[in-house]
């Protein structure tokens, strides 16, 4: 599970998950308990908590995976209410939005985007511009509503 | 005789007015992921305002919003479900889901496996099943946003659950069924007598299924959200007749379930089931079931 622990480490971020309870559905990965381990049948479609998946060369984290990172320390920003809404609608994180910065992320790595509350709605690629910082929005977890269209 | 009042007879013969209806909007609190108090207050300051629904422990209507209840940031976080109030009833219905093996057979888009794992918080394991792909996909988005980690969901008819070789401790049957005319406006037009039939058909089976993987000890929760008598109380009728199954007595919302339908007589244990018609809530049928050894 080398891409899981690859795209934590771009949050400074070293996970350890046991193996034996990393499990893997075609290109998806998932993170299972002893209990659903035990039950665990040979077709499954869903199991324990999902991380993400991959699709190409790329990996696409789940929102669990992210919520992990956040209380493990990661690189991050805490935004304010507007900030948050605007990013849940997939927009950027402008600087006038952040309320405080966790860690030293470099110019275009990867930071979670926290609200108020320290709950994680996604993450972007940090940046600074004459503007002032920049959070790209990557993925948030607006994209629940927008799978369901 | 149009749907309606094809329909409306046979309500009338079972001791209800057809009349229109509005369910309220409801919501439920994931408690496993926030104290029911604190997310009052975040809605609130968006102007959601929620009054405790009295026969839930986790439900709230939805009294006043300035917003969508489906998109908050709240929701995007699995704090709360969108989930009708009558909805809520089966799954809370269960003695001690504590680290128990639990099989949601008809599981797919997942409010009620979601309201299982936190009434279980994340213990033990939940089976749910579904019949197609795209409604499983629907239930892991619902698994991922609220932040459910017991959950393993397959591919399976419910039909077939005791291919999966488990006996199970807790069995929820929240039934494909023919729904019921409130918050549907189009239902009296499309639904047929025969439609009925072929779905308490099917119901049948699955509860039969579901009795070769229920443990000794086992208890199955059966629930629909039709008003029609062949999907509900015949069927539980059918089952206390011809399975190892009793009705066992819960403490719920709900009216007695009926035992006389259309002329005939049923067992008089089918009284311990709830029958909601609709008003507040859309209409829904519950029963539990308990495993007799005598049969």
């Amino acid at each position: 599970m080398k891409v899981v622990s690859d795209f934590a480490q771009r949050f400074n971020v070293q996970v350890r998950f046991d193996k034996r309870l990393l499990v893997t559905r075609e290109n998806r990965f998932f993170l299972v308990n002893q209990d659903v381990k035990r039950f665990l049948p040979v077709d499954f479609y869903y199991a324990g908590t999902y991380l993400g998946k991959v699709k190409g060369n790329r990996f696409f984290p789940s929102f669990e995976l992210l919520a992990l990172l956040a209380k493990q320390g990661a690189y991050s920003v805490t935004v304010n209410c507007k900030a948050a809404w605007l990013f849940i609608c997939g927009r950027d994180v402008f600087e006038s939005g952040i309320l405080s910065t966790r860690g030293k992320p470099s110019r275009s790595g990867y930071v979670l985007v926290l609200n108020e509350y320290g709950e994680c709605l996604g993450f972007g690629r940090f940046s600074r511009s004459a503007n002032g910082v920049v959070v790209k929005n990557i993925s948030d977890v607006g994209d629940f509503l927008r799978r369901e269209r | 005789m149009s749907g309606r009042e094809f329909f409306g007879a046979r309500y009338r013969q079972l001791g209800w007015e057809l009349r229109s209806v509005k369910p309220r909007t409801a919501i439920r609190v994931n408690t496993h992921n926030i104290d029911a108090e604190a997310l009052i207050k975040r809605l609130h300051a968006q102007g959601v305002e929620l009054v405790k629904v009295p026969w839930l422990d986790a439900g709230y209507w939805v009294t006043r919003t300035r917003v969508s209840v489906g998109a908050t940031v709240e929701y995007l976080l699995g704090l709360y479900s969108v989930q009708e109030a009558a909805a809520q009833l089966p799954a809370s219905l269960f003695t001690s889901l504590n680290r128990k093996l639990v099989l949601d057979a008809c599981a797919a888009p997942g409010g009620k496996t979601v309201q299982l794992a936190n009434l279980m918080k994340n213990t033990g394991v939940i089976f749910a099943l579904d019949v197609a792909t795209r409604r499983l996909a629907a239930l892991a988005n619902h698994l991922e946003r609220c932040h459910v980690r017991n959950v393993i969901a397959c591919l399976l008819d419910a039909t077939r659950a005791s291919t999966l070789g488990l006996k199970f401790d807790r069995i929820l049957l929240d039934l494909p069924c023919s729904g019921n005319f409130a918050g549907d406006s189009g239902w009296f037009k499309r639904r047929r007598l025969s439609d009925v039939k072929r779905n308490a058909a099917v119901q049948r089976a699955i509860l039969a299924e579901a009795v070769r993987c229920l443990n000794d000890n086992g208890e199955i929760v059966y629930s629909t959200c039709s008003l029609e008598p062949e999907e509900d109380e015949l069927n539980v009728d059918w089952a206390v007749k011809n399975l190892p199954l009793e009705v066992a007595e819960v403490n719920c919302y709900g009216g007695e379930g009926l035992t006389q339908v259309f002329g005939v007589e049923l067992d008089n244990s089918v009284k311990l089931c709830r029958r909601i018609w609709p008003g507040e809530t859309q209409g829904f049928f519950i029963c539990k079931f308990r495993r007799v050894h005598h049969r």
